[in-house]
């Protein structure tokens, strides 16, 4: 009986009277005495009746038992007594009489009283209304009741707070609580509104909005791609740099490199007329170690600025820059900065100084930190917030311990980093602005709606100091004229269609109004009306679009910290500008403009796809930065007009639908996606184990090895060893990688980012026979042959990946971490003769590994079992393959669809290397998770077996004898491989360490050859995919390895260029999909 | 896949001389408005010894009623043909309009013939023609040396064709 059942029969018989056991059998009398009295501590003494019971106390007294039965009961098997004593009897049987009635009495199991009754008479109120129960059970569930109602009241006791509600919902109070709940991660001024309407994530040190509560998907496509679609995009930090122009391109040219497109020094950023982006690299490293992309902005240079800027007389050639980077990237990007800018020396903040400040501090929703995430933390961060904390006493308003919990940060953190040698200052601005995204080609229109540039005050001829900016501002002409250029660009907007329209990274700044101000009373949205624009000279508009913005317009005061903290500490409160509408005389019509009421902002145009030939400019829009704690202003009025919003999911689809890698997700060779990689597979791992075990995807079984990352290291090494050892195993190729083995650490691979050789392949991609590729210049991309993919490949080091994106060709729905495979030439005829098919199947792998997940108690059953199995297979492992469960996993995967690979494999590949590299990795394998109990003898005799039978019959061609050689180069890759056959296997052996680790459906962790483990090879994996609604089929992103790609190009027919298979991790079908490289 | 985004889009190629590239481009485009290599000679001496990647930009999207119909090259003929057809008959407008541009001129000749022809008679045609604008990017591969980016405008024409019943005018 297990165990379970034991527990069973333990919970059924608990009540019972312990002596009322019948039985008839002597064995299953046996069992009731086991049963019984595990907890009772009576006699276990067998009875030869079965109802012949007796109370423990009497068992050995009399009544019943009779002297000589303990010599054993087959004696008088049927006999009855001769004689019974009446009071012994009486009084066993009162006894069992007792507990009977005991029994009866008792409730039973979870007595809730309800289970008393039967169904058709429970009612649903009864756990409320106790007189809607019958009589009988009334008091029963009365004191449930009360109990339940107390043990209610005390847990809500102890969660209360000493103080009142109302004390709780006081203004001071609630910042404080804020303030302590955001000490871990910061929030983001709009943090409320989204918490109020999203799925919050901690992220990066952020709380972040994922995903909207109610159902959007579809409807925030269609604003990406028809309207308009909103999001907060405060969390990137921005990174300020000041200093001399050269100084500053020079430090920063060693980060970047031209291949891989603009860089700092491109000039049409540098004058700071258009947005970059740009991936920065380790300073000198280029093609190693990037740490990810960045966006960044220059300052413009212009005589404008003058006026009010200090710095202006310094020379034009002192610049500005400001560098925005994804929040986990800033902990690489900022000591990476310091040191090519020779910025050491931490410049402290300046001490608190006790200012007046007209108004107190906005809510927390609206400035919610200043500060630094926990990264930032180290770094710095909060400068800002201990800046702004230190203000806030000054307003006289709140005490300035209310304002702790806005620097979680020590005070004393450096922001700000100076370099003596070359005057560069690095600042670290993160919260110190608010960045919002507009995308979707109606966000123009939202924009115009919503902004108003600002009007003049005619405080211009008061000429008296005033604590705000604007009416200073205004004083200067130049400033004035620069302020009306701005609004008529901005005003010329109306007249624009689409978004995509003005050019890519366009940047305007500009003055506006406060837009609560102009708050419509009702949401509505946004259309591109061009009749109201129509007053719009044609040709100065064709001129913007043409032209893009004239680089003075781009200036803004949003620039200068000291307007910026300006605008934040005189930002009038929600209330005032309700008390300003409600003395409105007119109800509806327009508030009077207040003096505080001008802000700073800066648009930026962001460019759709780009890249490709489909889809252009797909899901452009604006961006648009706004100086802190002016967050929620600018929100809620742009909500107003018919925005969607989105998280950080709908992001994700965004860049997915333009076809870019998304950060960090699709960098993997960057520090941070190497983090990304490593999170996501944990948060994966859990989810699974958290099914249960006989819900769960067996992937083992659907030859998946790694279903929730993507092993790239390995798959970069195997593949410079298939190729390599295709090439004939010449000498010195043969030296080369293994070298390159030794002395390259972790993760050397890198992603592709040289432009000519990503448009080399991209055009390499495309199947030839078509008009596309005649058309091609045939100057610009050489015709793809061996001599040329050799250099190619030879330029960028083997270890390299591609970024490409699949659609697929028929039906089917990539998904994250799908295996992109190499089709087989008989895929290939397959899909010339119907174009139309589905593709072909994965054969079945079988999982090795389930009897030891499954029943890690029975060992010693289970040894005989595999070893004579494995035995079996090693006498004659083609013979049966399929149903084995050998010792050679990989192997015998390999085996077991003898009939598709076995059989192809020398048909389709006809050179030998690809089939080899089948069995390569196999025989490298066996050592590594072999099942084979049995330590010397049967491993060693399964590895030589296995390899011969399969490396002849696959690989008629002797180069297999080097294939022999190399698995002790793949197992060194591997960390716990050991080539020696005999002492891995007893390494492994113990099984009870392997077993621990041991997960059903998932392989353990020395992973086999990634690239050889299904029937097709694989060349990479998918990292985001989807059925995408801009294509209308399902369309996946990922990385392939660059050689692998290479060596499928160059075998595959002109016609099916670029042809690949695609097969999810949960599933056996392969698909048939086209690759694009876009550029 | 709508009308609404009827012309594609842009496109990328490397180019050694202005005018080759422009010829080049033209069995590029995929889904198919392609201009006729217009007069590109003026804007294109200047910038013989850099090479510079031509991006197209989208053509200006002019508002849209509901019975405007756009011609693309992406779509497959019978769909477009069927739109129509439902437009005129189940739409409640007693018009159409059938705009195409570049290459897709002739699908949406072809389409308003088969209207025709399909409704026995009923319908009639009315054609204008127009020149539509249209914007290139010029992004100079490398980007360091060749200064600001440009922009040059072409012309490509198009086709707007009135499909109407005669007694409902």
């Amino acid at each position: 009986m297990s165990t379970a059942k034991h527990r069973m029969r333990d919970k059924k018989m608990r009540n019972q009277p312990i002596n009322v056991t019948y039985s008839s059998q002597g064995s299953s009398h046996w069992r009731n005495g086991g049963g019984t009295p595990t907890g009772r501590g009576h006699d276990l003494s067998p009875h030869p009746w079965g109802h012949g019971s007796s109370h423990s106390g009497h068992a050995q007294g009399g009544g019943w038992v009779r002297g000589h039965q303990r010599e054993g009961h087959g004696g008088y098997p049927q006999a009855l007594p001769t004689h019974i004593t009446a009071s012994a009897f009486a009084k066993a049987r009162a006894a069992e009489v007792n507990a009977m009635l005991m029994a009866v009495t008792k409730t039973t199991g979870s007595s809730h009283v309800f289970g008393g009754l039967p169904k058709h008479m429970r009612r649903r109120a009864m756990s409320h209304n106790t007189k809607r129960l019958p009589c009988r059970l009334r008091d029963m569930a009365n004191n449930m009741l009360e109990k339940s109602q107390k043990a209610g009241q005390k847990m809500k006791k102890e969660q209360s707070k000493s103080k009142s509600r109302k004390a709780r919902r006081r203004h001071g109070n609630m910042l404080l609580e804020f303030n302590r709940r955001q000490r871990k991660n910061l929030w983001l001024e709009t943090h409320i509104w989204h918490a109020k309407r999203f799925h919050v994530v901690k992220r990066w040190g952020y709380c972040l909005g994922d995903r909207p509560t109610y159902k959007c998907y579809r409807a925030c496509y269609r604003a990406m791609s028809s309207h308009c679609l909103l999001q907060d995009m405060s969390y990137y930090c921005c990174v300020e740099l000041q200093g001399p122009g050269e100084q500053l391109l020079a430090a920063l040219s060693k980060l970047t490199s031209k291949e891989t497109g603009p860089t700092f020094a491109a000039a049409m950023c540098v004058s700071g007329r258009r947005q970059g982006s740009v991936v920065v690299y380790r300073a000198g490293q280029y093609p190693l170690q990037p740490l990810g992309p960045v966006t960044f902005l220059w300052r413009p240079t212009t005589q404008g600025r003058g006026g009010q800027e200090d710095q202006g007389s310094q020379g034009s050639t002192h610049r500005q820059l400001w560098i925005w980077a994804h929040p986990t990237m800033k902990t690489d990007l900022l000591p990476e900065l310091q040191a090519v800018c020779q910025c050491s020396e931490a410049v402290l903040p300046p001490a608190p100084v006790d200012l007046p400040v007209p108004q107190p501090a906005p809510t927390p929703t609206l400035a919610p930190g200043p500060g630094a995430g926990p990264e930032a933390a180290q770094t710095s961060g909060s400068g800002s917030k201990r800046k702004w904390s230190s203000r806030e006493p000054e307003a006289a308003g709140p005490p300035a311990k209310k304002l702790l919990g806005y620097s979680t940060i020590s005070a004393t953190t450096p922001v700000t980093w100076r370099s003596s040698t070359t005057g560069i200052v690095i600042s670290d601005l993160t919260m110190e602005m608010v960045r919002y995204r507009l995308i979707g080609p109606l966000s123009h229109s939202v924009l115009t709606e919503t902004l108003a540039p600002a009007t003049h005050t005619d405080a211009t001829g008061k000429s008296r100091p005033s604590p705000f900016w604007w009416p200073d501002h205004c004083r200067d002409d130049c400033n004035m004229s620069l302020h009306q250029q701005q609004a008529g660009v901005f005003n010329m907007l109306r007249g624009v269609y689409s978004t995509a329209e003005v050019p890519a990274g366009s940047v305007l700044g500009l003055t506006v109004d406060d837009p609560r101000l102009t708050l419509p009373n009702k949401r509505s949205k946004a259309v591109s009306d061009i009749r109201k624009a129509q007053g719009v000279n044609e040709e100065r508009r064709r001129e913007l679009m043409l032209k893009g913005i004239p680089e003075p317009l781009s200036q803004s005061s949003l620039w200068d910290r000291s307007v910026r903290d300006n605008v934040t500490h005189n930002k009038m409160t929600d209330q005032e500008v309700n008390r300003l509408r409600n003395d409105v005389l007119v109800p509806g019509s327009r508030l009077p403009t207040p003096l505080q009421g001008r802000v700073p902002v800066l648009l930026v145009q962001q460019s759709g796809k780009s890249q490709g030939t489909e889809m252009g400019s797909w899901g452009a829009g604006w961006d648009l930065l706004l100086p802190k704690a002016w967050g929620m202003a600018f929100w809620v009025p742009l909500v107003y007009r018919g925005v969607r919003i989105g998280g950080l999911r709908m992001s994700l689809k965004h860049t997915q639908n333009k076809g870019e890698p998304h950060f960090p997700h699709d960098y993997p060779d960057c520090p941070a996606g190497a983090r990304f990689q490593e999170e996501q597979e944990a948060e994966l791992l859990a989810k699974f184990r958290r099914r249960p075990p006989a819900k769960r995807t067996n992937y083992i079984k659907h030859g998946c090895l790694a279903p929730f990352r993507c092993p790239w290291q390995q798959l970069v090494e195997e593949w410079e060893l298939i190729v390599k050892e295709e090439e004939g195993g010449g000498g010195e190729d043969a030296v080369v990688p293994m070298e390159q083995e030794v002395t390259p650490p972790q993760s050397n691979f890198t992603v592709l980012r040289n432009r000519k050789s990503l448009r080399q392949l991209s055009a390499w991609c495309r199947p030839t026979s078509s008009k596309c590729q005649r058309a091609r210049n045939p100057g610009s991309t050489p015709q793809l042959n061996r001599n040329v993919a050799a250099s190619l490949l030879s330029s960028h080091g083997g270890s390299s990946l591609v970024w490409i994106r699949l659609s697929l060709v028929t039906k089917g729905q990539p998904e994250q971490h799908a295996l992109v495979c190499v089709p087989t030439a008989e895929d290939l005829q397959l899909v010339r003769k119907e174009p139309g098919c589905t593709g072909p199947q994965e054969p079945l792998h079988t999982d090795h590994f389930k009897s030891r997940v499954k029943r890690p108690r029975k060992k010693d059953h289970n040894k005989p079992g595999t070893s004579s199995s494995s035995s079996a297979k090693q006498s004659d492992p083609a013979s049966v393959p399929g149903v084995n469960p050998g010792p050679d996993p990989s192997s015998s995967s390999s085996l077991t669809n003898p009939s598709s690979s076995c059989t192809s494999a020398p048909s389709v590949n006809p050179d030998p290397s690809s089939s080899s590299s089948l069995t390569n990795p196999s025989s490298s394998c066996t050592s590594a998770p072999s099942v084979n109990p049995d330590p010397s003898s049967s491993s060693s005799l399964t590895n030589p077996s296995s390899s011969c039978t399969s490396a002849p019959s696959v690989n008629p061609d002797p180069s297999s004898s080097s294939s022999l050689t190399n698995p002790s180069s793949s197992c060194t890759s591997a960390p716990s491989v050991n080539p020696d056959p005999s002492s891995s296997s007893s390494l492994t052996n113990p099984s009870s360490s392997c077993t621990s680790a041991l997960t059903l459906g998932l392989w353990p962790e020395p992973l086999p050859s990634v690239t050889s483990h299904c029937s097709r090879v694989t060349l990479g994996w998918v990292t985001q995919g989807d059925f995408s609604l801009s294509a209308g089929c399902g369309e996946a992103l990922g990385l392939l390895s660059l050689t692998g790609l290479l060596h499928t190009l160059l075998r595959q027919p002109d016609g099916q260029r670029g042809l690949v298979l695609l097969r999810n991790p949960g599933s056996l079908q392969y698909r048939f999909a086209k690759i694009n490289i876009e550029v | 896949m709508c009308s609404i985004s009827p012309f594609p889009v842009s496109d990328s190629l490397v180019m050694a001389k202005p005018r080759s590239l422009i010829s080049a481009s033209i069995p590029q485009t995929p889904p198919g408005i392609i201009m006729p290599p217009a007069d590109g000679s003026g804007t294109g001496v200047m910038m013989d010894p850099i090479e510079y990647t031509l991006r197209k930009r989208l053509p200006r999207k002019l508002p849209k009623r509901r019975n405007d119909v756009y011609v693309n090259m992406k779509t497959d003929f019978r769909a477009q043909l069927a739109r129509c057809q439902k437009l005129l008959e189940g739409g409640g407008h007693g018009e159409i309009r059938v705009h195409g541009l570049g290459l897709a001129i002739n699908r949406a000749i072809n389409i308003a013939l088969q209207l025709q022809a399909s409704s026995q008679g009923a319908l009639q045609l009315a054609a204008n023609t127009s020149t539509v604008e249209l914007l290139d990017d010029m992004e100079p591969e490398d980007p360091d040396e060749a200064g600001e980016p440009m922009a040059r405008s072409r012309n490509n024409s198009a086709i707007h064709i009135k499909v109407f019943y005669p007694d409902s005018q």
